[in-house]
């Protein structure tokens, strides 16, 4: 068989591959928002609570409790799903048992 | 105001809203931050996978180097890119990369092996229904060395010529030819067994 003919007959095998548009599974999705906001604290604390709420993002409860305590700004920027069960079952499940309004987790889930 | 954290997956977002997006996530906001994940991560496991299958225990281990390379490439994100088109070329040559270090870490055994005899091989036959051919394509590059099914990946699926695998892997176009003489022989072997 000469080059030109198993050349093109593999391209010809290959170029019928085509992209699937395909979902990532949400306990990806919900590792890698982890590791970006851990990324992101190695610069310095995230936005507060606050500016969030200001740019016009819904919180969730947990963090909407910390948001109208009576502290300072710098204690509402933690990253507070780092100690919720619903990021640590998010980042296992990708159907996870959590249905907190506004919890990015539940989003990825949705998404 | 807009919508919170329901994430209109996958879809394109104008580039008004991209730049939002982009902006709030360089703020640090955590929603944002979210939303920017929800978005990209569609995207790159989609084109990662399709890349790699039908090994594809390494694709989230690269989607997460391509979604935090474009993060960091983030500022430099132009207000007339398209933020899709942006963060699949991120994921593009973080793919590259991985076919180039394979395929580079295959080399030592490569070299010492002689030259594939090339034989006259019968063509493959014509499969009518395209999918079936498809599944016993990735059937077939599964029992293929990993090097051998990258290469043959890179060449026939991506269109990249030995000259270009060679380049980019450092190795000589020579080379690049004898490990893809090699990989078509393996594959042809292996596409018989499949069919058995």
């Amino acid at each position: 068989m000469s080059g030109v003919d198993f050349e093109k007959e593999f391209g010809l095998l290959f170029s019928g591959r085509e992209e699937a548009s395909e979902r990532a599974p949400s306990s990806l999705k919900a590792r890698l928002y982890s590791a970006l906001i851990r990324k992101q604290q190695e610069s310095g604390p995230l936005a507060s609570l606050d500016e969030s709420v200001a740019l016009g993002h819904a919180i969730c409860v947990f963090e909407k409790l910390v948001q109208i305590a009576p502290v300072g700004e710098k204690a509402k920027s933690p990253f507070f799903c780092q100690v919720c069960h619903a990021r640590v079952l998010a980042e296992h499940l990708d159907n996870p048992p959590i249905f907190w309004p506004h919890c990015p987790y539940v989003a990825f889930k949705n998404s | 105001m807009h919508s919170p954290v329901q994430f209109s997956r996958g879809t394109d977002i104008g580039a008004a809203d991209e730049q939002r997006l982009v902006a709030e996530v360089l703020a640090k906001d955590r929603k944002a931050t979210a939303e920017f994940v929800a978005r990209c991560a569609d995207w790159l496991y989609s084109f990662v996978r399709h890349r790699l299958a039908p090994r594809t225990e390494i694709v989230e281990d690269l989607v997460q180097e391509a979604l935090l390379a474009a993060w960091q490439g983030l500022p430099s994100f132009r207000a007339d890119a398209n933020l899709r088109s942006w963060v699949l070329g991120i994921a593009r040559h973080k793919v590259e990369d991985y076919y180039r270090r394979r395929i580079r870490e295959a080399e030592s055994s490569e070299e010492e092996d002689s030259a594939p005899q090339l034989a006259v091989m019968p063509m493959f036959e014509q499969q009518s229904d395209s999918a079936i051919q498809q599944e016993r394509v990735q059937a077939t590059l599964a029992l293929l060395p990993e090097a051998y099914g990258l290469a043959l990946l890179w060449r026939y699926r991506d269109g990249k010529s030995a000259r270009e695998m060679a380049q980019l892997t450092g190795k000589t176009e020579k080379a690049i030819e004898r490990l893809l003489a090699r990989a078509r022989e393996n594959f042809r072997r292996r596409w018989n067994d499949v069919r058995r």
